[in-house]
């Protein structure tokens, strides 16, 4: 299959009739070259299309991956087998945890990623070391669709040079690139990203299809040539020393601190603010009426909503051997030479030069509530979206569904049940139940705060949570899961032995600290993990305790990982027992699976047009997901219940 | 809705409104005998069987009352979970008392509406084949029983719980705004700072409304009906006769009652509390629909409205206003005609009378009291005993819950874990005003913070 890939990549020759694949992935982002990677750790014929194999993993907008909540996806990403997380480990030139005060659960793992590396090795990766996949540049003209009303199915593509693919399922992941149009100024012209055709024939198969299409924007700043910036007046930002790596199945990371690169912090000025304001008739992006990202707002809609404040703008370098400067916190539409103007308002750039304006992007996305939680369409079987697509912005987004679509989409080719990630299991979970329940109007981000079971699922345990599901589902490698039994060994072992040792208070009070005062029970030196220190306020750490307790707990003081994620385990565990109830209710209620030809309207359901309307429009998948829907009732719930049941026992 | 919070174990009163001389409370879930054993002076309950026991408080081991115990171990129960009932004298102070020690025991929280059904059904516990009537119930249930508790505590203390919930809301907003934001963005930690007040403020004002047993808290027992019609149909001259004292002005002046009368009167052995409300029909006069707005209030959240139409003028076009406004109401509506003693021949269908000869009255009281009996039975339905015990302790754990999140912070120890404090807190601030979802967190910070890079 290796020599295929050559063969194919070399684009030479490729038969009209002999293509055909268990799983064709369209679109060479970070949604499908995890769709395509998983599809083929499944075991699947996989097929990648991209425009072309250069921009294979191209990072579109900031050089960063991770962050708080989007670092949680991506150590789920990793513990399904997934990629992103392994590349960012080598390709990383800055990481730093962020939330290092807040608690583990919400550490936001990040790293800067230099552009050129990380492409490097993710193409490797996908070329060289993936079995069972091809990967071919050719844009993708039509879907080959068949059958009629409720029971089309998805069969292949038609290409653009007319070639036809044959396939079991199809990934679409095309990101920005459907029908998009990117705006600088009062200029507009249609691409899918700087310097890339958009997606046009697509858009207009998915439209026929009858899938509901809406419209969003999103932008990205100039970029800055780094040569011509006065650092030495901005505030300086070190990456972490020692620096922690995604993936579970990295030691470290593959450069050390002292040689990566900082980050530096310049704040706007009342200068920026007129700038903006001026120049708003020539800024066509900002006046469209499309919604863009609340979150990540262009400077232009922060200056609007929020004037009369200076704003933080990260200087963020693109790579090890380029200049080139990424303004994280800049992004603007105006026209060129005015983002010049602006630009050099700031302390730090008056002497900047820009290497590339920044520009807004405008493209169609699919409503999410159009899939399943597995990703595949309500519409057309064997069809499944990723990513951008659906509505959500960011590499990490993308990367979680663009897993999950892959392996369900490989899961479909060898008969098997769906893989779908609960969101009491996971950030994974919460992402694609929120977008296939509830829908959104906007660029859907991922926050912790979205999160119930916050205490539950946290980074370092991504593992245990998801690890072994994936390898009995057959996404994920016998390596990774030996790793995941040992690690779970020695964490619970770690754990055990932690909590056999019980000394009285008088003797654990030498380690002067807060809690406890009233009793005088005594305690497990597991116990003693979640207490902090009278003066400092910080953790108590194993190696803390080896004053107390010499030679005892030496293996695990010696292993930072292990001991670190035994503390963590300390300080939520009582939270995370009280969790768990509510998490298995959740789950009973997940697996109450709401029939797909329910009939809402019917007068047994006896349910109120508000909500006849709601459901009909999202069509949950299970009562659970119902149950989410706002102006869904207890009353409905308990209808639906009844017929679920009902319909159960008929069933038998 | 939110069935996150279905964990745990649950108890209610399952018995009905209205004057009872038991009264059962009902109690399921992995550990309902945990109850049985704390407030009882036995140790052992064989399955299926009514004992006679000291009732005790589950903490200070004083005596509560004399009462019934029977135990069902699962899955052989109603909801298919380990249940127990007391079945108790049914006085509200007794009721309350058991009430609020089950409340005491870890893990136990009163039933959400509808709740015991919708374990049994997840335990296939119902007969479905003979449950079509169901729909009725689960609605009695719920939406019902919210409308009723609602009303009960009454609109001011409805308003104050919402705005508590909300302030709860915006706490969480900020944290949450600091947790994922924070860092290498524009919030300042002030946004904390803030929160600590708000909570504190809460916590002083929660913890007053709880001990002041006074206020807010005027709640009778019985079924609200509430008469209404257009003017000068006679509405306030039925009040009276029900009422058998002149409680309401009568004058042959359309409009005359221009807010609502409220009494409380015996039907047939049943508690009902009674409104007179002024006729409902367009008005320029501000006092006059001031009196309208609130006589549709009124309506809406009654039992059963007595609908008083004129005999006499049955031929006349009514003015649809009040048809329009009852439609679909159809259960929950006696229509009774006024001033038969007007018409010379009947032209109407349903119960009539006159007010001023007393004819028809027999017919019209029985068919009150019927209707009213079917409300009272419905043991669905909640006593305000309950709802007053149901609210004290959602509110005393959202106290507690706001207390550990200043504990928590004061410490300087994890902010996930305060976070959850106060999301704990606004979950049992929202099983009141029944808004469990906490939704609408992150607009809240949209709104507030200028977020993002």
């Amino acid at each position: 299959m290796r020599s295929l890939s050559r063969f194919l990549l070399q684009g030479r020759f490729l038969s009209r009739s002999s293509g055909h694949y268990d799983v064709i992935v369209v679109g060479g982002g970070h949604a499908g070259t995890e769709a395509s990677a998983a599809a083929a750790r499944m075991g699947c014929n996989t097929l990648l299309l991209t425009h072309k194999i250069e921009t294979l993993g191209e990072m579109s907008c900031n050089p960063s991956f991770g962050g708080i909540g989007k670092g949680h996806l991506m150590k789920e990403v990793d513990a399904l087998d997934g990629i992103c997380g392994r590349i960012c480990d080598i390709s990383g030139i800055h990481y730093k945890v962020l939330n290092k005060r807040k608690g583990p659960a919400v550490w936001g793992y990040r790293a800067q990623i230099d552009r050129k590396l990380y492409k490097k090795h993710l193409q490797e990766e996908l070329i060289n070391k993936t079995k069972n996949l091809d990967i071919l540049p050719a844009s993708v003209e039509d879907l080959i669709v068949s059958g009629q009303g409720e029971d089309r199915s998805c069969e292949g593509v038609v290409l653009a040079n007319g070639d036809i693919i044959r396939s079991k399922c199809v990934v679409i992941t095309t990101g920005t690139f459907l029908n998009g149009k990117i705006n600088i100024g009062l200029e507009t012209r249609p691409a899918g990203r700087f310097g890339d055709e958009p997606a046009i024939a697509l858009a207009t198969t998915l439209d026929r299809i009858g899938f509901k299409l809406g419209r969003l924007k999103t932008g990205t700043p100039p970029r800055i040539d780094g040569s011509t910036v006065d650092f030495s007046v901005c505030e300086t930002h070190f990456p972490d020393n020692p620096s922690l790596p995604f993936s579970f199945m990295s030691n470290d990371v593959w450069i050390e601190s002292g040689k990566q690169v900082p980050c530096f912090l310049i704040r706007t000025n009342p200068n920026v603010d007129a700038i903006i304001k001026e120049s708003l008739h020539l800024n066509r992006h900002v006046k469209e009426e499309i919604t863009g990202p609340r979150y990540c707002p262009s400077i232009e809609s922060k200056v609007l909503r929020f004037g009369g404040r200076d704003h933080q703008v990260w200087l963020e370098p693109e790579g090890l051997d380029t200049n080139v400067i990424y303004p994280n916190g800049l992004s603007c539409t105006m026209p060129e030479e005015i983002q010049l103007n602006m630009l050099r308002q700031i302390r730090g750039l008056e002497r900047c030069d820009m290497v590339r304006p920044g520009y807004g992007v405008e493209y169609d996305y699919i409503d999410p509530r159009e899939v399943k939680p597995t990703l595949e369409t309500k519409r057309v079987a064997n069809l499944y979206f990723a990513g951008q697509i659906n509505g959500t912005t960011g590499y990490e987004e993308a990367a979680a569904q663009g897993i999950i679509a892959g392996i369900n989409a490989g899961g479909k080719v060898k008969g098997r049940d769906e893989f779908t990630v609960s969101r009491a299991e996971g950030y994974i979970g919460v992402l694609i139940d929120d977008l296939t329940t509830l829908g959104t109007n906007e660029p859907y981000r991922m926050f912790t705060s979205r999160a119930e079971f916050r205490l539950s699922l946290r980074p370092d345990n991504a593992d245990l949570r998801l690890t072994a599901k994936g390898f009995q589902y057959g996404c994920v490698s016998s390596e990774r899961y030996q790793r995941l039994l040992e690690d779970e060994k020695k964490l619970n072992e770690g754990i055990e032995l932690m909590e056999s040792v019980i000394l009285p208070k008088s003797i654990w009070s030498k380690l002067p600290h807060a809690a406890d005062a009233r009793t005088h029970v005594n305690r497990s030196a597991f116990h003693l993990l979640r207490c902090r220190f009278q003066k400092e306020a910080e953790l108590i750490s194993v190696k803390d305790l080896l004053s107390i307790c010499p030679n005892t707990f030496d293996s695990v003081a010696e292993d930072t990982r292990l001991a670190t994620r035994i503390q963590i385990e300390a300080m939520y565990r009582e939270f995370a027992l009280a969790e768990m109830a509510e998490i298995q209710e959740v789950m009973k209620y997940e697996q109450l699976r709401l029939p797909e030809d329910i009939n809402y309207s019917s007068n047994r359901l006896n349910l109120s047009n508000e909500e006849k309307e709601r459901l009909a429009s999202s069509k949950p998948q299970t009562i659970a997901a119902a149950s989410r829907i706002p102006g869904v009732t207890a009353s409905a719930i308990l209808q639906l219940l009844r017929y679920v049941k009902r319909r159960d026992i008929t069933l038998i | 809705m939110s069935i996150s919070r279905g964990a745990g174990t649950i108890f209610g009163l399952s018995t009905g409104r209205g004057r009872s001389a038991v009264a059962v409370v009902r109690i399921s879930g992995y550990n309902a005998q945990t109850a049985l054993q704390k407030m009882t002076n036995r140790d052992d309950f064989p399955p299926r069987q009514m004992a006679f026991v000291n009732i005790l408080h589950p903490l200070k081991k004083t005596l509560i009352d004399k009462g019934m115990i029977v135990y069902f171990p699962g899955p052989k129960s109603f909801t298919g979970e380990d249940c127990c009932e007391f079945h108790i004298h049914g006085g509200k102070a007794v009721i309350s008392s058991v009430l609020e020690s089950l409340a005491t025991i870890p893990d136990f929280r009163p039933a959400e509406a509808g709740e015991f059904t919708r374990r049994a059904f997840l335990n296939n516990k119902l007969d479905l084949t003979k449950v079509e009537g169901l729909a009725d119930l689960l609605n009695a249930e719920t939406e019902s029983q919210r409308k009723q508790a609602l009303r009960q505590v009454g609109g001011d203390l409805e308003l104050l719980y919402k705005n508590w919930r909300r302030q709860i809301l915006k706490s969480i907003a900020n944290v949450e705004a600091f947790i994922d934001f924070a860092e290498d963005e524009n919030i300042s930690s002030t946004a904390i700072q803030e929160v600590e007040e708000i909570v504190k403020k809460l916590i002083y004002e929660i913890k007053n409304h709880l001990s002041d047993n006074r206020r807010g808290e005027r709640l009778r027992d019985g079924v609200h009906v509430a008469i209404v019609g257009e003017p000068n149909v006679g509405k306030s001259s039925l009040m009276n006769i029900l009422c058998q004292r002149q409680a309401a002005i009568v004058s042959p002046v359309a409009g005359t009652t221009r807010d609502v009368l409220e009494t409380t009167i015996d039907i047939g052995g049943y508690p009902m509390i009674l409104c007179d409300t002024a006729g409902i029909r367009r008005t320029t006069d501000d006092v006059e629909q001031e009196g309208v707005n609130r006589a549709k209030k009124r309506a809406e959240n009654a039992d059963l409205v007595i609908l008083v139409k004129d005999a006499s003028k049955v031929d006349a076009p009514e003015s649809s206003n009040i048809d329009h406004f009852l439609k679909g109401w159809d259960e929950d509506v006696l229509t009774v005609w006024n001033k038969i003693d007007l018409v010379k021949e009947k032209t109407y269908d349903g119960v009539s009378l006159s007010c001023t000869t007393k004819a028809g009255l027999t017919g019209f009281l029985s068919e009150l009291t019927k209707k009213i009996a079917n409300l009272c039975a419905d043991p669905e339905s909640e006593s305000p005993v309950l709802t007053k015990a149901r609210h004290r302790i959602e509110l005393t754990r959202c106290v507690e819950n706001l207390l550990e999140y200043l504990n928590f912070s004061k410490n300087d120890s994890d902010l996930v874990i305060s976070a959850h404090k106060l999301r704990t807190a606004v979950k049992h601030m929202g099983s009141i005003t029944g808004e469990i979802y906490a939704d609408g967190i992150l607009d809240v910070i949209f709104s507030d913070f200028c977020i993002g890079k």
